[in-house]
């Protein structure tokens, strides 16, 4: 979110306050990450948010099964149940910004698989994190983190558009990701 | 699901290496950020950070200077 916005230098500390409590802290390897360029054609936007809503379903629906509180548990069906509409949302836009037909299934294996291929699962993506799966509020900040991206993401393919239908669209899908993070807000201060 | 293109240039750091940017360019021009919850920033947080909850990111990154390192939390 930061480096497009003119931030050059940013080093996300990992481990977070456990790591700087605990100097031996040692955070998850790099594993040749290909960075998103923020040059990305309306297209290719479409298709990573469509691999990075998957993600997040994939992501909530795992946190959701490890989570003993059922105030969590239903926060991340329920949100994992609204990345199925992003994923329709946008399918639907790739057609209208592309002008061809594609089933969900053909524009799953044709165009977001390859653009996947060479990346981390999820269970590598969650050791990037590192989070403590036995401590809800990790979980949530991880979720606010992962939407955080997905926020950001949106943002970027809206402002690079010329097309304001498309804009508008991707500006929707932004609010609801911002309300995600409203939501995972909320329920950490309800925690507390 | 594999998880590609989802991340912007950001290095990981670990504590100690955060600890010797702050001895290389000086505590004060290096900007500590927290985007946790208040009640998690208060809790416990490393002194000197500045507070931005991660939802207010995207509207507040005018608060933070763009030219100094920023070490997120």
């Amino acid at each position: 979110m930061m480096a497009g916005k003119g931030f050059k230098r940013i080093y996300n500390l990992s481990g977070g306050m456990k790591a700087w409590q605990n100097e031996t802290a040692i955070g998850p390897p790099e594993l040749g990450l290909d960075l998103f360029t923020g040059a990305e054609t309306s297209e290719q936007t479409i298709i990573i948010g469509y691999g990075l809503e998957q993600g997040l379903r994939e992501f909530y629906l795992e946190m959701a099964a490890q989570v003993s509180s059922l105030g969590s548990k239903s926060l991340f069906t329920r949100l994992a149940d609204i990345e199925i509409l992003h994923q329709q949302q946008l399918v639907a836009l790739y057609k209208q910004v592309s002008g061809t037909e594609l089933s969900r299934t053909d524009f799953e294996t044709k165009l977001v698989q390859p653009a996947m291929e060479g990346g981390l699962t999820t269970t590598e993506y969650l050791l990037r994190f590192n989070p403590d799966l036995e401590q809800e509020q990790d979980i949530l900040g991880l979720a606010m983190s992962i939407e955080g991206q997905a926020l950001d993401l949106y943002e970027r393919g809206a402002d690079q558009t010329t097309d304001t239908a498309i804009r508008d669209i991707l500006k929707q899908i932004a609010r609801e990701e911002r309300s995600h993070i409203a939501q995972l807000a909320k329920h950490i201060d309800e925690m507390a | 699901m594999l998880w590609k293109q989802f991340f912007t240039p950001v290095t990981s750091i670990n504590g100690s290496e955060a600890k010797q940017l702050v001895v290389d360019e000086g505590a004060d021009n290096v900007t500590f950020l927290d985007v946790r919850q208040p009640q998690e920033y208060e809790a416990a947080h490393i002194p000197g950070t500045k507070l931005i909850p991660m939802g207010q990111l995207d509207t507040r990154l005018d608060e933070l200077d763009p030219e100094k390192p920023v070490v997120v939390y």
